[in-house]
């Protein structure tokens, strides 16, 4: 995992990570059922949004910098794209359809949720984006990636790392930031 | 020992057969009694099932009365544990005869006491299910249970002397089993020639156990002090008035000793009427017994005047107020339950006379009890409830039937081990008992024979 | 906040997966559900996931017109927070206005509009089949009277209905249970005016009190216990001020228990005192007499302090003592309300006490007319009672109520003329007893969903947004009303208008502002009064009680008012300040009375009036006069819902409901009271009402504490006592290298609290901010007669006596998690559940906690309280939360879970959130940057937050006080807590 210091991460990222980055191409999945993590009501393919077409993690998810919650678009967000952008291929046609018609049917998607924490968990999306590198574009991705897992690559997003609280403490002792309890717990 | 020479007819192979009389089949008596055990089990068993599903806002807790008769119940049980290791291991090393017809029962006591007192902590947590969290292993969290706490020094103490008096209780077994394994038939021949280990009596076996039979009694003889002094400072560490004593580990190891040979007389004087034993448990075993409640008896009540005046004499406002409020407050009933119980009736035991007459002394025995479970009653509920740092937050507590539902079922609990214990293994030494009795006569010609 | 459906839709999923989620870290076992998360269909511009949203909007649980700043989260309103533009509450809340959210989310809101079918039972109804059904009703109901009955409404509502009525040819009453009939008429006897003035207490140099219980429920609390604190603290508001409170009734109330000295006179003879002290400050020329006082010389020369000290119970030096303070106070000011203000004689009464203030030259600079309190507006008790009867005549054909339930405070009488009416119809949002009586609910919009207005007083409009999508099926009345009466638009367009007019382009820049500040402040130009012909005012007070009979006063409770709190568990669980009782009624007994009568503390005393007769356990008490019975109101509802339904017994079925001389109600009846030889244990905090000497509450007479300088310890013997000084002296010697040790160098910042209980009132309010923010489970009556209240705060009462062990007042204090820097719960916990953080705190970590509660055994404060049951279960047995209830769980704070401890500390997600946005922003958080929920409700600014590292911090100044004392710091706990000692007038002062 990429729990490395925010200046190395920049670091890593300069050069070749982000012409790798252009030279990305998302990959034509016929068959869904072998893809990793849960089917959504919409076949939502985060490696053409982010890799192929490099749109920001937070073009959408706008408030994971300035807030403790990412949030999830609303619907409004795809149709001001889709509008226009009616896809390429049969089976994205088909899938950008269901975006349409949940719109005009004002009946949002129902997402099945991947990333959850309990009850009794602060995660501070912002404090985590600021520590780790917070200017938008791909470095803001990588950032993502830390806990994400490298979305920019998934035709289905999927749980990447545990979520558990080892997890959690091995990257705040890497990090060297507060361990203390009620940093996280209260 | 000639003056305790016990009457003639009591020989080696009297003994052999009197004591694997107790292991014939059993009465209907003795199913009644099971029977009882198991039922008063049942009824812990179902009410820790609510427990666990409701909470323990089921039991009588009111605020700032947060712990109170499960407490209560652990403390009691440790102390009974303690008379055991006390006449197995330290009478042993004191090398005074007449412990050993009585130590098998105490050891036998101590082990499912133990058993019995280790449930509590874990009942009366909030989150039982997170009852390993109290236990030191390594995790990814790089989390660690609180070695200032007392709570964690309690659980390695209760851990140790389980092991130990459990591997005492077994190796002191060990001949007595392979004596009647040679007198059993059937499953039970199969059961004690496993466990017997096979042992043949032979010199070098008795050369090696006895030795290792001593080491181990020095080993469990500090734990006897360690025990009931660390259990003691659960309270004692904290600064609750009428916890915070320096006395309070000598004088929880007199009232569990205390607490522990008056439980001991409970459960013989049944025993011996059941099984006839009374040619090999004499009045002679009683009177030390009852000598020894005098002595620890003695301490205690010593304890409670020392308290008191410790309380005044500091002239701290809140110590004071909690004394008054034990002697006088709501609860002064159960403060003199236990100053009668434990302070005066015992004193009693001077008398020679109320010494040597069973039935006395299995009353007293049944009173201290009652007031040695009163006395940490005492010191957890009423302490709590007097609340002298805060009055306003002060309140009455009382028990409900989940209180006494656990507190039942530990009987039952304890109870149902010592029975089968009984039916399936000696309950007096058999091999000790021989060592104390003068050798036959016709011995002394034959040479070397056994 | 477009789309209402969808809106609506997210609302529930997020209220359910929010409780769920709360559930779910509740059980700690097992797996996580698959949540869904449903996104906006438009993502409001002002919603931001995880960001707080505040809207300004106005308090409508009483006529005061306090400003609202209500927090939403992802769409739900999760806590109301005062308004600091609002001139009224200055930014503070009261306990009532804080639990108004839990009207919002009451699991007992009417949820769509019901009517009456031919069964008699309600079944659900569409809105539009109810407004036919209606309009026709109407239609049918012209000529046969119609009347609409509100609240005190003096809004843009009020005049719609008012249109409406004369429209249809009906006629509005308003009506408040508590009404102010006295005081008006009193100002009419006085002054000829019938308008209510404002009083400005911070500026009064003497207060004295005639049962006006300004601190609780009397005009506009908030604003009144501010100004007092500001006039009454030591070195409150001014150098030096801490102005004198007089307190004179027959009961101590929350004001009363408040006063540096209590007259319990005899009821009713509060006027004669009055005049007889302005008597003495007229014929002594204790004070510039204005010149017109010769017209009083006739009435004040009958009232002597001679002629009545008998008849008032009192000796007559008192009097005169009372008179030359009040007077050479150059700033006295009287109020005269509550009880004194209904009685029979309550007219005069009130207005006597105007002749006092008029003689002292307060009227003017004090007591200001001009203001118009809306809640004088109030139609008085003497309409009601007339429609009442024509209800019984049957000349009322259709009826309307809305914000009032007259059926619960006029039991019996108001029930069976309903009955009389030909059809009537509810607009409550809950199933109240008028409600229940009428053929059709049509249910309103709660305060916080609708739009309105509101004038509380002149120069003052309070503007009321919606704040969060309605969460029922529910109309605004305005609309419903806007609909009858045949016209188009909403009610938001017809307020819209209203302000449109004069004001052109302006018009939309203006109302963003406003709904910005959350109204129009302003202040009215004071009216001056002159005294009118007073020379025949009859203030004899009514004949007492004969023998066998009693006096019964019948008092508002101070949270559940008339009954309207009693549906809020936030305001059941809420202690009562003065008795300390909870969830039930009672009644207050003195104790030579109790002696009298055999009578312990829980023993059901019947009383039985002319009007009817009622059950109330005893709560035996010194706070009340031996010769008078104390019942307070707000209990016994038959309707209401779950909260508030077949609890304890309704005081208002001994009050008569014919109205007085004065068109008021009598509260004090005289009762018969006779033992039932039923008992009941009553819920009550208090343990031992006497703090025993125990260092808990210091309390300082005036003279020795003007005379301390800065340095001086007045308690450093209580701080260390002989007996710890070695123990404490050898403590701090180990200490002192550990204290340079990596976190606790002092760089991190220590968090602690300043609580000054010379302006602490005892008015609860940080308790019900504390359950609020901080997700803290009401558990019930049951649990809580069982000492199961969770309450991280609790206000310990502590009763100040005289010489002879009478109570004249109390020291309230606050007590709460003291985050002890040398804390007894760390050690013994082990898990480290109960840990020290970096920053000072007392950490408390739920989901490490196993409960072994050894950390509580150990709290010499005794502040932490334990999780007993699951109180986040659904359909639980002591659920805290049923749905929709759930809504306003504070999605920063953890619900917690059975068997965990939990306790106080310092609203750390809020200590945590200003720190996150600190350092967004990079820089350090600020003195004042955070805001402790009790901190910021309280209305006498008793309580400062901040950091003891920080020099240049308000608490650190404060720490530094010469009053300041730690709580059982003989102990060496260390508290970050320092309480400033309560100053009382007299200067031997003597505590429980």
């Amino acid at each position: 995992m990429l729990a490395l210091p925010p200046v190395s991460l920049r670091g890593q990222q300069a050069q070749p990570a982000s012409s790798a980055v252009s030279r990305y191409q998302a990959p034509v999945v016929s068959d869904t059922g072998d893809l990793k993590g849960p089917r959504q009501p919409i076949f939502f393919r985060h490696d053409i949004h982010a890799g192929q077409d490099q749109i920001p993690c937070m073009y959408c998810h706008y408030s994971a910098s300035i807030a403790s919650e990412p949030g999830i678009p609303s619907l409004q967000t795809c149709i001001g794209c889709h509008q226009l952008v009616g896809g390429s291929t049969p089976s994205h046609q088909a899938e950008i359809r269901k975006v349409r018609d949940a719109w005009r049917e004002r009946k949002p998607p129902e997402w099945i949720r991947i990333h959850a924490l309990p009850g009794f968990v602060r995660f501070p999306h912002m404090r985590h984006i600021k520590g780790l590198g917070t200017s938008l574009g791909v470095e803001a991705n990588a950032t993502c990636a830390t806990c994400h897992g490298d979305v920019k690559t998934m035709p289905q997003v999927s749980l990447v790392a545990t979520l558990k609280m080892g997890w959690c403490v091995r990257c705040h002792v890497q990090n060297k930031v507060s361990r203390d309890c009620s940093v996280c717990h209260y | 020992m000639a003056e305790h020479a016990p009457p003639s007819r009591v020989t080696y192979d009297y003994v052999t057969r009197t004591i694997a009389r107790t292991l014939g089949s059993p009465t209907r008596g003795y199913f009644l009694l099971l029977g009882a055990a198991v039922a008063l089990l049942l009824v812990g068993i179902v009410t820790l099932l609510y427990l666990l599903r409701y909470g323990l806002g089921l039991a009588g807790y009111s605020h700032p009365v947060y712990w109170a008769v499960f407490i209560t119940c652990f403390v009691f049980w440790v102390g009974i544990a303690h008379s055991g290791t006390l006449i197995s291991a330290i009478l042993f090393l004191f090398r005074s005869g007449w412990r050993t017809a009585v130590y098998r029962t105490a050891e036998a006591m101590t082990v499912f006491a133990v058993m019995t007192a280790g449930l509590f902590p874990l009942i009366h947590i909030g989150r039982q299910w997170y009852f390993y969290w109290l236990i030191p292993y390594p995790n990814e969290r790089g989390l660690w249970p609180n070695f200032k706490s007392p709570l964690i020094w309690d659980e390695f103490a209760i851990g140790t002397y389980f092991t130990v008096s459990t591997v005492f209780l077994i190796m002191g077994l060990i001949p007595d089993i392979a004596a009647v394994r040679d007198l059993a038939t059937g499953w039970r021949k199969k059961l004690y020639a496993l466990t017997s280990l096979g042992w043949t009596g032979a010199n070098e076996q008795w050369r090696h156990y006895t030795r290792g039979y001593l080491y181990l009694a020095a080993l469990a003889t500090p734990l006897v002090l360690s025990v009931h002094s660390v259990v003691s400072w659960d309270f004692a560490m904290s600064i609750v008035p009428g916890w915070h004593a320096t006395l309070f580990a000598p004088y929880f190891v007199a009232g569990a000793i205390y607490s522990g040979v008056a439980m001991v007389i409970t459960l013989l004087v049944p025993i011996r009427k059941l099984f006839h034993l009374e040619e090999i448990i004499t009045l002679h075993h009683f009177e030390n017994l009852a000598k020894l409640c005098l002595l620890t008896g003695s301490i205690v009540s010593f304890s409670y005047m020392t308290e008191n005046f410790v309380a005044w004499f500091s002239g701290n406002p809140h110590e004071r107020a909690a004394f008054w409020y034990r002697a006088f407050g709501e609860y002064w009933w159960a403060s003199w339950t236990m100053n009668i119980c434990n302070g005066l009736l015992p004193w009693l035991l001077w008398s020679k006379t109320v010494r040597t007459n069973i039935t006395a002394l299995f009353v007293i025995s049944i009173f201290v009890n009652i007031g040695m479970w009163f006395e940490r009653y005492v010191i957890i509920v009423v302490s709590l409830a007097g609340e002298p740092y805060q009055p306003w937050a002060n309140a009455v507590y009382n028990p409900t039937w989940a209180d006494w539902g656990i507190m039942a079922g530990s009987f039952g609990w304890f109870f149902m081990w010592f029975l089968l214990f009984v039916k399936n293994f000696p309950a007096v030494s058999i091999s000790e008992v021989k060592e104390v009795l003068p050798p036959p006569k016709r011995q002394a010609t034959r040479a070397g024979a056994h | 906040m477009t789309e209402p459906i969808n809106r609506r839709r997210f609302l529930k999923v997020l209220g359910v997966s929010g409780a769920g989620a709360a559930a779910v870290s509740a059980c700690g076992i097992g797996p996580e559900p698959t949540e869904r998360l449903i996104p906006y269909l438009i993502q409001p511009e002002d919603q931001i996931p995880g960001l707080a949203t505040y809207y300004a909007t106005t308090c409508r649980e009483c006529a005061a017109g306090c400003g609202l700043h209500v927090r939403v989260r992802e769409g739900r309103a999760v806590k109301l927070e005062g308004n600091p533009d609002s001139p009224i509450n200055r930014g503070r809340l009261c306990a009532r206005g804080q639990a108004g959210i839990q009207g919002l989310y009451n699991p007992d809101r009417v949820a769509r509009p019901m009517v009456r079918n031919a069964g008699g039972a309600f079944e659900a109804i569409d809105w539009d089949g109810a407004l036919q059904r209606l309009s026709a009703k109407v239609a049918e109901a012209r000529g046969k009277g119609i009347v609409f009955l509100t609240g005190a409404e003096v809004s843009t509502f009020g005049d719609l209905v008012d249109e409406w009525m004369r429209q249809v040819g009906g006629r509005r009453l308003s009506y408040e249970a508590f009404g102010f009939d006295a005081l008006r008429a009193g100002n009419r006897l006085a002054f000829g005016t019938s308008s209510l003035p404002t009083y400005d207490f911070a500026n009064a140099k003497y207060v004295l009190s005639f049962g006006a219980d300004f601190l609780d429920t009397w005009l506009s609390p908030v604003e009144f216990q501010n100004g007092f604190s500001r006039a009454h603290a030591f070195d409150g508001g001014r150098p030096a001020s801490m102005a004198k409170f007089v307190y004179v009734g027959p009961r101590m109330s929350l004001t009363g228990m408040n006063a540096d000295e209590w007259v319990g006179v005899r009821p009713g003879t509060e006027g004669a005192l009055a005049l007889a002290m302005a008597q003495v400050i007229v014929s002594r020329r204790l004070a510039a007499v204005p010149a017109d006082a010769g017209r009083l010389s006739a009435l004040l020369s009958a009232h002597t302090p001679r002629t009545v000290a008998e008849a008032i119970g009192i000796e007559q030096n008192v009097i005169v003592r009372l008179a030359t303070e009040f007077a050479n106070a150059r700033g006295g000011l009287a109020v005269a309300g509550g009880m004194a203000a209904q009685y029979a004689n309550g007219a005069e009464i009130a207005a006597a006490v105007n002749i006092l203030n008029y003689v002292a030259g307060s009227v003017g600079s004090l007591v200001k007319f001009g203001a118009d309190l809306a809640v004088g507006s109030a139609g008085t008790f003497a309409d009601v009672a007339a429609l009442t009867a024509d209800m019984e005549a049957g000349k009322v054909g259709l009826l309307f109520v809305h914000g009032a339930n007259p059926a619960y405070s006029l039991p019996g009488k108001f029930q069976q003329a309903l009955s009389k009416v030909a059809y009537k119809v509810s607009f409550s949002s809950y199933m109240d007893e008028t409600a229940a009586g009428c053929d059709m609910i049509l249910p309103d919009h709660h305060p916080l969903e609708q739009w309105a207005d509101s004038r509380p007083r002149a120069g003052v409009t309070a503007f009321q947004q919606p704040v969060v999508q309605p969460v029922f099926d529910t109309r605004q009345t305005g609309d419903v009303v806007l609909r009858l009466a045949g016209r188009t638009g909403t009610f938001q367009d017809y307020l819209q208008a209203k302000y449109r007019t004069g004001r052109g382009a302006g018009f939309d820049q203006f109302w963003l502002d406003t709904l910005a500040t959350g109204g129009v402040y302003g202040d009215a130009p004071t009216r001056a009064v002159r005294l009118g012909d007073v020379s025949n005012l009859a203030v004899a007070a009514p004949a007492a009680a004969n023998s066998e009979q009693q006096d019964v006063v019948v008092f508002p409770h101070p949270v559940l008012h008339d009954g309207r709190g009693a549906n809020k568990p936030w305001l059941q669980e809420l202690p009562d300040p003065v008795s300390k009782i909870a969830w039930h009624s009672w009644v207050e007994v003195h104790p030579d009375t109790a002696k009298a009568w055999g009578l312990a503390t829980g023993d059901f005393l019947l009383l039985k009036s002319d009007f009817g007769g009622q059950k109330f356990p005893v709560w035996i008490t010194a706070s009340v006069r031996p010769d008078v019975l104390a019942v307070p109101t707000g209990q016994g509802h038959t309707a209401y819902g779950r909260y508030a339904q077949d609890r304890s017994a309704n005081a208002f079925e001994l009050l008569g409901v014919q109205p007085n001389s004065y068109g008021g109600r009598n509260f004090l009846v005289s009762a018969s009271a006779t033992k039932t030889g039923e008992h009941r244990k009553i819920v009550t905090t208090e343990g031992s009402p006497r703090e025993r000497g125990r260092g808990t509450v210091e309390v300082l007479g005036v003279a020795r504490a003007k005379a301390l300088h800065a340095g001086d310890h007045p308690f450093h013997h209580e701080e260390t006592p002989e007996y710890a000084a070695e123990a404490v002296a050898w403590w701090a010697e180990q200490q002192h290298e550990k204290a340079e040790l990596g976190d606790y160098r002092g760089e991190q910042p220590r968090w602690g609290l300043a609580i000054d209980l010379s302006k602490c009132t005892g008015c609860s309010a940080c308790v019900t901010a504390c359950y609020a923010e901080n997700n803290i489970a009401t558990v019930g009556e049951d649990l809580m007669q069982r000492g199961r209240e969770m309450s991280w705060l609790r206000l310990e009462r502590y009763w100040l006596t005289d010489e002879h062990g009478a109570p004249q007042g109390a020291v309230n204090s606050p007590m709460l998690c003291q985050q002890c820097g040398n804390a007894p719960c760390e050690p013994v916990c082990p898990v480290y559940a109960a840990y020290h953080t970096p920053d000072g705190l007392n950490g408390q970590v739920y989901n490490r906690c196993v409960g072994t509660r050894y950390c509580s055994n150990n709290c010499p404060y005794k502040v932490r309280y334990f999780n007993w049951y699951n109180y986040a279960e659904r359909e639980g047995a002591y659920e805290a939360w049923p749905e929709p209830l759930s809504m306003l769980l504070n999605p920063d704070v953890t619900v917690r879970e059975k068997g965990v401890m939990e306790k106080c500390t310092f609203c750390v997600q809020r200590i945590r959130g200003a720190q996150n946005q600190a350092r967004l922003e990079d820089r350090n958080v600020r003195d004042g940057d955070i805001v402790t929920a009790c901190q910021q409700s309280c209305p006498s600014d008793a309580i400062v937050f901040g950091d003891l590292n920080d020099r240049r911090s308000r608490v650190y100044q404060l720490a530094g006080n010469p009053r300041g004392y730690h709580v059982l710091a003989g102990l060496n706990t260390k508290p970050a807590i320092t309480y400033l000692a309560r100053v009382v007038a007299q200067d031997t002062p003597s505590h429980g």
